[in-house]
């Protein structure tokens, strides 16, 4: 009984560490491609991995340009999975998300 | 009602209950297995099972806030850290209250020894993690004005 819960307990723990929250990275102001890891639809955000592994927060603005096929979409296009494009503005360590390509 | 109007005011309003019991709780249920004293076990396991329900309840809300306040935030990664640890701190209050109840249960009795020096290690790293998810809540406050409303320099809106 006391292995049985031990294992449990260590099991849980170590369930717990790695599904808390997730890790995201800055970058420079510039262009990249990824794919759409995650999108949180009420706060307009979206996470984005690219290519060399890197995870960004993508917040969208009054500003954010978001296409597809050269023409613009409402955000609810945006779905997991997805290739996209984009140019962010690096402001301090913040992200502002300046133009989103949908590419497939 | 300013809460109704600014939903990331429900954040700072819910998290200091949670805060002020989980930390006691780890204070009292220690005294209460060290000292071998039932009423202090008693005392730190209710303070346990409410900051916990709390801590969820502050989750709840840091997540409606996070929406808000991001955008203008200048270095963000810091409310990320803060969000990743409170989510960690707040699993190991709830494995620690998930204990707290089995021994309540009696389901615990041959190992309640074991499961009450277990609780103390969760409270004890749960409370330094939970001192470090408020510094950073506080960083996120004073340093970055994180949900805060600057008034204009002549204060007119308050006349």
């Amino acid at each position: 009984m006391k292995k049985i819960v031990f294992a449990l307990t260590i099991a849980f723990t170590a369930f717990t560490f790695n599904s808390c929250g997730e890790n995201t990275d800055v970058v420079d102001s510039g262009t990249y491609q990824g794919n759409v890891k995650e999108v949180e639809a009420d706060k307009t955000e979206i996470y984005v991995e690219t290519a060399d592994g890197k995870v960004l927060e993508l917040y969208f603005t009054e500003g954010t340009v978001l296409t597809q096929n050269g023409e613009t979409v409402e955000f609810e296009v945006l779905k997991e999975g997805q290739k996209v494009e984009v140019e962010v503005e690096k402001k301090g360590k913040r992200l502002d998300p300046l133009k989103v390509t949908i590419m497939e | 009602m300013l809460c109704a109007l600014r939903p990331e005011l429900l954040h700072p309003l819910s998290v200091h209950l949670p805060l002020a019991a989980l930390l006691l709780a780890a204070v009292i249920f220690s005294w209460g297995v060290f000292f071998k004293n039932p009423l202090a076990l008693r005392m730190g396991g209710i303070l346990t099972i409410i900051g916990t329900v709390g801590a969820w309840f502050s989750i709840y809300t840091g997540d409606l806030a996070d929406g808000i306040v991001s955008r203008t935030l200048c270095d963000p990664t810091v409310l990320k850290t803060h969000e990743n640890y409170a989510l960690t701190a707040t699993w190991i209050f709830s494995m620690a209250s998930l204990l707290i109840l089995l021994d309540l249960f009696k389901i615990l009795a041959y190992l309640r020894y074991w499961a009450n020096i277990l609780v103390v290690l969760l409270l004890i790293s749960g409370a330094g993690l939970l001192i470090y998810v408020g510094s950073l809540g506080s960083e996120l406050v004073y340093e970055q004005a994180a949900g805060v409303s600057i008034p204009s320099e002549d204060c007119s809106e308050f006349d």
